[in-house]
């Protein structure tokens, strides 16, 4: 329930007499107004004055002499910090923050233009990490949601750019990042910041593994240890929206194996060595595990499934089988799970998912023999069924659930 | 939440963040300086570039004789992988420099009169081994690209820095 609800509902319950004005007041001031919210506005006007600014000073940039260029950055960098400050003390924090926002890419953008302005090249990423720390101090002081997001962002361009224009991976960047941030994110437990971050750590890992050069499996041992933070985060929404991305992706993976699992030349590039995938694997299976008895969340354990390694299993027809039967256990149990919790939201989420590995199935078990008419009839009847027969189960789930809202 | 500043200092470490960044920019700056300064010079011929490339985006983009190397000068045991990076070894030849081998690690002693620029592969063939410098670009300055524009099409002297901590830049052209 928000603040808006009640705002839109309650004078009409004051009206039928099932409360009074004074309590809907009281109602009402249960729900504080939201300011943490990012503000999209403030982020939209910085971005349209960088851009003229840019635009502006681009064109006229190599006739400047080089001490007015020198003082464009510094001038620019300073002033934006000062004047986010400046309208932050007055109250207006949206556009203090957009301000401030708009000074640290300034001070990214001064690091490479300066570069460029000497004609210098560095063959090391310190100027950016530089970038980098400066946005986690900043959020750190500012306790600010828009400058996590916008570190975040900095962290993965930092790290993107080294793998592929230096061809370095900045454990410094990686570690610097998931440390600074994620205890952040440990200490004020935010469910949008959870899923930014880990997006941009399975950014870093993916890049990590491809400057590496080994099998893209191991992905899933790092996606999975942050999953396993997910586990032990006190705050359930925050730690659930932490370990979204990660299940995502071993969904999306899952979902490819049952559909190109076939050729044999995927599957190759698959397979790290048995026993030690298995062991680290294993090793964090046990600290996800240890993370959902202490925080009693041990139904949770089934998400673990779409980790079954099934590519080890020789490539062609069982290894699609095995893929869709992992897919059809885990939207299982998620509608089974949502289903005891009553939950209406994830019966949905488990409806699409079951409906989509479906689709997928009746698409691979039967699109090479039969005819093309029959295949399309079939599979829309199949589907129109199930997701008539779904809906019907996530409706009883939802009268189950209280009715207060419904007239 | 003890460990977080107090809004006390919290000015105090905001001055401190703010002036830091400053200061970090101000020290590329210096860096820059610095690399001419200490640098060794090392002088580099490029293909003939087009000034005409000036009227559409405001640097010329430069082909060394050292971008495309024989691949005989890369002598170790692993295939040369695209993106990796290189240390190409230089020696003066004339009066420009030219290179001797292609290592991809920093070698540990070299003669006196070798020196290294480092670099990223771009590619490579049966024969050829394609790099990447860094120095591709050069923003000329507006008399040269004058003087350029009336001679039309020719080949550069370019002029490097090379610091001892590694960082290079371009510090003049001639040209030829």
């Amino acid at each position: 329930m928000s603040r808006k609800f009640i705002e839109i509902e309650g004078p009409k319950w004051v009206e039928q007499g099932i409360i009074t004005t004074e309590q809907e007041q009281r109602l009402l001031a249960l729900y504080p107004v939201d300011d943490k919210a990012i503000g999209l506005l403030p982020l939209l006007g910085s971005l349209l004055v960088l851009l003229s600014a840019l635009s502006l000073i681009a064109a006229n940039w190599q006739e400047l002499p080089l001490p007015v260029r020198f003082g464009i950055l510094l001038g620019s960098v300073a002033g934006s910090y000062a004047a986010g400050e400046y309208f932050r003390r007055r109250g207006n924090t949206q556009l203090g923050m957009g301000l401030v926002g708009l000074g640290l890419i300034l001070f990214g953008t001064s690091i490479i233009l300066t570069s460029q302005m000497f004609q210098l090249i560095g063959y090391d990423v310190t100027g950016l990490v530089a970038w980098g720390v400066a946005g986690v101090g900043l959020t750190y002081l500012y306790r600010s949601r828009l400058l996590f997001v916008m570190t975040v962002a900095i962290g993965g361009i930092v790290q993107g750019y080294n793998t592929e224009v230096l061809g370095a991976f900045s454990y410094a960047t990686a570690v610097f990042t998931a440390l600074t941030l994620g205890y952040y994110w440990w200490r004020y437990p935010d469910a949008l910041l959870g899923a930014v971050l880990a997006t941009g750590l399975l950014w870093q890992a993916g890049l990590l593994i491809g400057f590496l050069h080994i099998k893209i499996t191991w992905f899933f041992v790092a996606a999975m240890l942050l999953y396993a933070f997910g586990d032990w985060q006190a705050d359930r929404p925050a730690g659930r929206a932490l370990q979204g991305p990660p299940l995502v992706a071993a969904f999306l993976f899952m979902l490819g194996l049952a559909i190109f699992g076939v050729a044999d030349s995927y599957t190759d590039r698959l397979r790290p060595p048995l026993l030690a995938y298995l062991a680290a694997l294993g090793a964090v299976l046990v600290l996800s595990l240890l993370g959902k008895k202490a925080r009693g969340r041990l139904g949770s354990a089934t998400d673990w499934l779409l980790l079954l390694p099934g590519f080890y299993l020789p490539a062609g027809l069982p290894l699609a089988v095995a893929a869709l039967v992992v897919l059809y256990a885990y939207a299982g149990t998620l509608l089974w799970r949502a289903h005891q919790e009553q939950n209406p939201d994830r019966v949905t989420l488990g409806t699409v998912l079951f409906i989509l590995t479906t689709a997928v199935a009746y698409f691979k078990l039967t699109w090479g023999f039969m005819n093309k008419s029959l295949f399309f009839l079939l599979g829309g009847v199949l589907l129109l069924s199930l997701s008539w027969y779904l809906r019907r189960r996530a409706v009883q789930t939802a009268s189950a659930t209280a009715l207060p809202e419904k007239p | 939440m003890n460990s977080f500043p107090t809004p006390a200092n919290r000015r105090l470490w905001l001055l401190l963040l703010v002036g830091a960044q400053l200061l970090f920019i101000v020290a590329v700056a210096a860096a820059g300086y610095a690399t001419t300064a200490y640098g060794r010079t090392v002088q580099l011929r490029t293909a003939p570039v087009n000034p005409r490339d000036l009227l559409e985006r405001d640097h010329l983009r430069l082909t060394y004789g050292i971008t495309y190397l024989p691949l005989t000068l890369w002598q170790e045991a692993a295939e040369p992988r695209r993106r990796q990076p290189v240390y190409v070894a230089l020696r003066p030849q004339a009066d420009f420099y030219t290179a001797v081998r292609v290592y991809n690690q920093e070698p540990r002693a070299l003669p006196p009169e070798q020196v290294i620029l480092r670099g990223w592969v771009v590619g490579s063939n049966r024969r050829t081994l394609h790099l990447r410098y860094g120095l591709e670009r050069y923003y000329a300055p507006e008399s040269q690209a004058k003087a350029l524009n009336k001679k039309g099409p020719h080949a550069l002297l370019v002029h490097i820095s090379i610091a001892p901590w590694g960082q290079a830049r371009i510090t003049e052209a001639e040209v030829l």
